[in-house]
């Protein structure tokens, strides 16, 4: 097992106006080495409250959080995250963005290529972020936290403000790489047709407070098919779950995108 | 791509032919030139024309001698011919004066980037701190005579600690302000790569709010220079912009003091077009900001 929230709260007080909310309340969720976890579940449902969490880029209210066994005390290169919003630096190049993170000092600039290499940016190394399309940015963040050398990869709606046909590609992209790489992934969506795609575990979070709902195993191999009666019916059933849970903040724009579908 | 010697009507025409999405054309870069200084011309004769209404206006009603434009471009060119100003030659107050406005500025450099970052990185001093930096920022150029004449006593000295006073507080609010306002997601990005706190702060808190520091060394630049006339008020020796400025209510050579008035503008005008924006250009070009910037 490669990560481990054990009874995991978590708790955001605002002392000025005197008002609390449970963002998670008592999770308990174990990453095995080499999966493919999806996180799916409504707006403000703690998605990116657990991939903070295991991160180290905050720590639990309660509970515990463990990474090889070891409690998580603050961020390091062995958990690598891939933020939502474009985290590029951009006063820097393609590629010294991707320097920046690498580890190690030798043959720094050539290990760097590598990491475009792998998505497929090799000629745009020199060119400044603000010059790339939101999937090339995300391509290089991917890239970037590749070359931290990551035992665990943390995704968090990466390809969220893509259109279709872009986040399609850059799934089967990340799909590749994690074939090839064997990272272990957890991977924060709320498009389930993304989740269904792509992981080897889907858990279903649902709102106040924040809860692991749960969870389905996929068996299906690469490449899928949306079609197939087995994915079809995990997606009626995870719908189902979405729509009847009693949904607090932001959860409505989730569920009239699911109904559409 | 290189620059294309079609027009742009002509090189539109032939992309919409072509059926082309990007194509080059000549740069219009000189007209545009042209056109932006053509307006500013127009703006400075605007200010000039009513300067001179109101000149001509306490003339015919209080019957003071209000210096005009002309009266005081000659005497302008009289001045920088050689002409004494106020017991001074224009040159002589002109250095005098930039000498002390640099050693203030530098002073206030030093003391309102420290403080800036200081207060940027640290909330809790931050806390405590900026309530002064605001109080400073409200004292008046005027207000810092008394305090800067029981400090200091008559001399260079209480001028050049006017100066760097009113430059030090728009240094620490931008740097402390634009280093707060970097983006979390810079920050965790360089703690999970595994950078250091001083890593950090170079390579990622700096840069980023690079843009806003310059902002507040620009506010700084203008307010030590505006403040010039309030520093040189207790000067003690009679050299300076400022000092002439002052000078003139005494001896009634009002020309004298619009000669200066004219110089201040200029040398602040030409400091603050070269030397700063060609720096934010720069730093907003290293930050992938550039927008269209006509000229
Ligand atoms: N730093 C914070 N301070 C206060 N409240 C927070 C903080 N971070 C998150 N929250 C709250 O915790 C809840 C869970 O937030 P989180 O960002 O984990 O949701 P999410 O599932 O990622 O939602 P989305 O799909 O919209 O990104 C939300 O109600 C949010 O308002
Ligand atoms: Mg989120």
């Amino acid at each position: 097992m490669t990560a481990e929230l054990r009874n995991v709260s978590k708790v955001f007080t605002d002392p000025r106006r005197g008002k609390g909310l449970i963002a998670l309340k008592d999770v308990s969720l174990k990453v095995e080495e080499g999966e493919f976890l999806c996180l799916v579940g409504a707006s403000g449902c703690g998605k990116s409250t657990t991939l903070n969490l295991l991160a180290g880029f905050e720590g639990p209210s309660r509970g515990e959080v463990f990474f090889k066994g070891e409690g998580v005390k603050g961020p390091s290169p062995d958990r690598g995250v891939v933020f939502q919003e474009s985290s590029l630096y951009p006063w820097m190049s393609v590629l010294e963005n991707v320097m920046f993170s690498l580890q190690g000092k030798e043959r720094k600039e050539e290990r760097a290529m590598e990491q475009l290499n792998l998505v497929g940016l090799e000629d745009f190394a020199h060119s400044r972020p603000s010059d790339l399309s939101g999937g090339m940015k995300q391509r290089v963040a991917i890239a970037r936290t590749l070359a931290m050398g990551p035992d665990l990869l943390l995704m968090d709606e990466p390809f969220g403000s893509l259109d279709e046909q872009t986040r399609r590609k850059l799934d089967n992209e990340v799909l590749k790489l994690w074939q090839r790489e064997r990272k272990t992934v957890v991977f924060v969506t709320h498009n389930i047709d993304e989740a269904l795609l792509l992981g080897t575990r889907i858990v279903l979070m649902s709102p106040s407070p924040g809860r692991i709902e749960k969870e389905w195993r996929i068996d299906e191999p690469w490449p899928r098919d949306l079609s197939d009666p087995g994915l079809v019916r995990m997606k009626e059933e995870i719908i189902n779950m979405l729509q009847a849970c009693p949904c607090a903040n932001g959860a409505p724009s989730a569920l009239i995108e699911l109904k559409g579908v | 791509m290189d620059a294309s010697t079609k027009g742009r009507e002509e090189a539109t025409r032939a992309a919409l032919e072509e059926g082309k999405a990007h194509f080059v054309f000549r740069s219009e870069r000189p007209r545009l030139l042209a056109h932006a200084l053509g307006n500013a011309a127009l703006g400075i004769l605007i200010v000039v024309m009513l300067w001179w209404v109101v000149a001509e206006a306490m003339m015919f009603i209080r019957g003071v001698a209000f210096p005009t434009p002309p009266e005081t471009l000659i005497a302008l060119w009289e001045a920088l011919r050689g002409a004494d100003v106020n017991g001074e030659s224009i040159y002589t107050h002109t250095t005098v004066s930039l000498s002390r406005w640099g050693q203030g500025y530098l002073i206030a450099l030093v003391i309102g980037l420290t403080l800036g970052m200081a207060f940027g990185t640290l909330p809790r001093l931050h806390e405590i701190g900026m309530v002064s930096v605001y109080v400073f920022q409200m004292i008046p150029g005027l207000a810092w005579i008394p305090i800067a004449m029981l400090i200091f006593g008559l001399g260079e000295t209480a001028t050049v600690f006017i100066i760097a006073m009113t430059a030090i507080p728009p240094l620490v609010i931008n740097t402390a302000g634009g280093i707060r306002e970097v983006p979390t997601v810079f920050t965790r990005v360089a703690r999970m790569s595994g950078k250091d706190d001083s890593a950090t702060f170079f390579q990622v808190l700096l840069p980023a709010a690079s843009l806003s520091i310059i902002n507040g060394m620009r506010i700084g630049l203008a307010n030590g220079w505006r403040v010039l006339i309030a520093a040189e008020m207790v000067v003690g020796v009679a050299l300076g912009l400022g000092f002439s400025i002052y000078q003139s209510r005494y001896n009634l050579d009002f020309t004298a003091a619009f000669v200066c008035i004219v110089v201040i503008c200029m040398i602040g005008l030409a400091i603050e077009k070269l030397l700063f924006v060609s720096m934010e250009n720069r730093v907003r070009h290293r930050l992938g900001l550039d927008r269209e910037d006509l000229i």
